[in-house]
């Protein structure tokens, strides 16, 4: 202690000082905690809104509900591919029931295409191929295509809704929504 | 004649047989081990890194693409603009193979004699950087410069149709440099071949000067002294980056089916792919009892089989077969090298599953998203 | 008077109070003069004044580590030209680079930008080739090998996210699947393992319209935004990182002792 003493420029250690006020080596350290925790939360909390500035608020997407003509439009186990292009999703009716499946592969996002010859979807980027119910069977994709809400309308046609989207692996293609009984 | 060569190496070049004779052949022509350099001596595999091995390297290839040039169905491949790189990579790689080779032979037998190796000088004894180096530093960006003009000016930059959201060009490639991504999306979930090898390949490349504690071989080229560490990287580098990238600029068509490069590219080509994951084979097909409905139970093999291989088996080998190893570079190195170097040699393990037992997944767990 | 009469143009100009305010030393003519040209240009004095023998054979460096950073440089220039006269919208975007090769004055721009960048890949990994076949990772150097690699991902990257920009078919449908593999990341992607474990009740935190491919592309699918902020990526976000990186590069070249080579 007395060593301490001598080295330290005398200004610090006058005994005027040396009361409850002064800031101990304790107090040092716990006010350091203190400082260290604020700077490393108010840093966090500044990287995390940039983060968050990554993420827009509004979009400017292309609508996410269409109109699919009338149920009766549908001949049996038939895909009609005329909304691909615009909305991205295949109108399949099969033997009792239409359903809108979407057309993105399940592996990695590529559209694949239908050959009604070998009544499958095949996806030309890594060779996926589905069922026309939707169903994989063959290359990597690890799960069926996903499958939309669909209703029918006021006006008798059947609607579309893409912002639900019904996936069989966890068993959401027994729900009513996912597809028209005909 | 030349038509038998075509349909041979049609044949040759299906990534069943070509991967298996590459990866067979690669010990004898980068020798691991003693007994694999005794074979590589004697059937003059040796040959491959001297002048004559350079110039019958450079005329094979060379041959090939110009019997494809003339042949129809490569010729659309072959002439493709985006395609001229891979040509180049071919040649280049080759060429610097090749050098680096030729000169770690003569350095390896300078070493066995008690020399230094040719790039040795005193230490006392150098050059000065202007001129000497600078020169040639201008001279060859001059050089690559006229080459890259005359490269712009000959082939322009290809343009396809505008962006279509809803129209997949079949096929649809990622950029060259990719390929061997995308052949490994091919065998293994986006998760795994598009994240977790990537972060392993950049880890593992960063973290190779921190597993190889060989002291040797720094500064110059050699291959003896350094034999397995160079045969593991040039087995990742050659065969399961560049070999992938050549498979999926020329030999992967429409479906991403698989055509030899003098095979005409049938969009409707039919081949069955019917995928079973290991859970059915144990649970439907072996003991035909049907799946249990419990996850976990159902791919309890799997998890088996991953922590086996993962997990036990790099404990088992550190107490036999790499004992020493071992106890040379110690426990965290060991780990590591363990890891990235088994999640290297699960890609052809995972691709001989698939070629052999049409195998897709070894653990399937769509509802999570889990798939290995 | 007849000795200065003598003297070479060249001499005299080296004498001239413009060159000596310029380069200090003269023209680099004797030892010493030579030296201090490299070591007083801050260009050159990447390069230390006086270097092993071995060093200057192409045969050992085959000058592949010098061609990657003169192509950055290239497809820099190239680049900012090109910028010039492209708008990353998808409205224009493809009819502009129809433009750079049909209207812009020596149309071969995008040729240059576009196959350089292709010898750059190659050029970046015959550099990686080089120097693990001469052990040139090994200690004093395993820390700079780890940034080549970095360097070299990040030449991959940038490479990558100039794929977009045409906004041809190859450009978006190479991005589509690129970009869907970040879907795929555990925990942070939408259909990676573990992002389903990420939810309050029945509400996922981590779905298609919150995800990393969400940040990545600015919506939820390959569009407009995800064309301006590649746009960004390729020409500033990127080549900053790089540019940092190589400046870390070649400092520890000099720092680590100089060109490896046989002790």
């Amino acid at each position: 202690m007395t060593e301490d003493i001598k080295t330290t420029p005398p200004a610090s250690v006058s005994p005027a000082e040396k009361d409850d006020n002064a800031l101990g080596r304790r107090g040092f350290f716990r006010w350091m905690t203190v400082g260290w925790i604020a700077f490393s939360v108010a840093t966090g909390g500044f990287f995390t809104v940039i983060v968050r500035f990554l993420f827009p608020n509004v979009l400017f997407e292309p609508p996410q509900t269409f109109k699919a003509g009338f149920p009766n439009d549908y001949a049996s186990n038939f895909v009609d591919t005329r909304y691909k292009k615009k909305f991205n999703v295949w109108m399949v009716r099969d033997e009792e029931s239409i359903f809108a499946l979407s057309t993105v592969c399940t592996h990695l996002g590529c559209t694949p295409n239908w050959l009604g010859t070998e009544n499958k979807f095949k996806c030309p980027c890594h060779g996926s191929g589905f069922r026309m119910t939707g169903i994989n069977f063959e290359g990597p994709a690890p799960r069926p295509l996903e499958r939309y809400k669909i209703s029918v309308a006021t006006d008798g046609q059947i609607l579309v809704d893409k912002t639900k989207s019904f996936k069989w692996e966890k068993g959401e293609w027994e729900n009513a929504e996912s597809f028209l009984k005909v | 004649m030349l038509q038998t060569f075509k349909d041979i190496i049609d044949i040759l070049s299906a990534p069943t047989v070509s991967f298996t004779l590459l990866t067979i052949a690669f010990p004898f022509v980068f020798p691991p081990t003693d007994w694999f350099e005794k074979i590589h001596r004697k059937f003059g595999i040796c040959r491959l890194w001297t002048k004559p091995g350079f110039y019958g390297g450079m005329i094979a290839i060379t041959f090939f693409f110009v019997v494809g040039y003339f042949d129809p169905n490569f010729n659309i491949t072959l002439t493709k603009a985006d395609n001229f790189p891979i040509i180049l990579m071919i040649y280049s790689m080759f060429i610097a193979i090749w050098w680096s080779m030729y000169q770690a032979y003569q350095n390896d037998d300078r070493l066995e004699n008690g020399l230094k190796p040719m790039e040795y000088n005193d230490p006392d004894d150098k050059v000065l950087v202007w001129p000497d180096l600078v020169y040639i530093e201008f001279i060859a960006l001059i050089l690559f410069m006229v080459f890259l003009i005359v490269w712009s000016i000959l082939v322009a930059a290809p343009l396809e149709e505008p962006a279509n959201p809803a129209a997949t060009p079949n096929p649809s490639k990622a950029p060259w440099y990719f390929l061997g991504l995308q052949e490994m999306l091919v065998y293994f979930d986006p998760w795994i071949a598009g994240i977790i090898f990537p972060i392993f390949i950049i880890i593992g490349m960063m973290a190779i000067p921190y597993m190889d504690i060989n002291k040797k071989g720094d500064g110059y080229y050699s291959f003896k002294e350094r034999r397995i560490g160079m045969f593991i990287f040039m087995y990742g580098w050659v065969v399961l980056w560049l070999f992938l990238i050549v498979i999926g600029t020329f030999f992967r068509g429409p479906n991403w089916n698989f055509f030899g490069p003098f095979e005409y590219w049938d969009a409707h080509k039919v081949v069955p792919l019917n995928n079973v994951n290991l859970s059915e084979y144990i649970w439907v097909k072996m003991l035909g009892t049907g799946m249990p409905t419990n996850i976990l139970l159902r791919e309890i093999i799997g998890f088996i089989v991953l922590i086996g291989y993962m997990g036990i088996l790099p404990i088992i080998l550190a107490k036999s077969w790499l004992k020493n190893y071992f106890q040379e570079i110690g426990p965290v190195r060991y780990t590591f090298l363990m890891l990235f170097g088994l999640s290297m040699l699960s890609l052809p393990i995972k691709m001989y599953m698939r070629w052999l037992f049409n195998l897709k997944y070894i653990i399937a767990i769509p509802e999570w998203f889990f798939n290995i | 008077m007849e000795n200065k009469n003598k003297k070479s143009f060249l001499e005299r100009m080296g004498e001239s109070q413009v060159w000596k305010s310029i380069i200090r030393s003269g023209v680099p003519r004797s030892r010493r003069q030579r030296m201090q040209a490299i070591l007083g240009s801050v260009f050159l004095h990447l390069h230390p004044a006086r270097i092993p023998k071995h060093a200057v054979k192409i045969g050992y460096t085959w000058c592949m580590g010098g061609l990657s950073f003169f192509l950055f440089i290239v497809l820099t220039i190239t680049g900012i030209l090109l910028m010039f006269y492209y708008r990353p919208t998808v409205e224009y975007a493809y009819t502009d680079i129809i433009d750079m090769t049909e209207q812009v004055p020596l149309g071969i721009m995008r040729e240059l930008h576009r196959w350089g960048a292709h010898a750059m890949v190659l050029t970046v990994w015959l550099h990686m080739l080089r120097v693990f076949m001469t052990g040139s990772y090994k200690p004093p150097r395993e820390f700079n090998w780890g940034v080549g690699v970095l360097l070299m991902t990040l030449t991959l990257f940038l490479s990558f996210t100039g794929y977009l920009l045409p906004w041809d078919q190859l450009a978006i449908w190479a991005i589509t699947v690129g970009t869907n593999m970040a879907r795929a990341h555990p925990f942070i992607g939408h259909e990676g393992p573990g992002a389903s474990l990420l939810a309050i009740g029945d509400i996922n935190l981590v779905h298609a319209g919150s995800d990393v491919r969400f940040a990545l592309l600015g919506g939820r699918f390959v569009g407009e935004a995800s064309l301006l902020r590649f746009y960004v990526l390729h020409c500033i976000g990127v080549p900053f990182i790089v540019m940092i990186l190589m400046a870390v590069h070649f400092w520890r070249i000099r720092k680590d002792g100089g060109i490896s080579g046989p002790l």
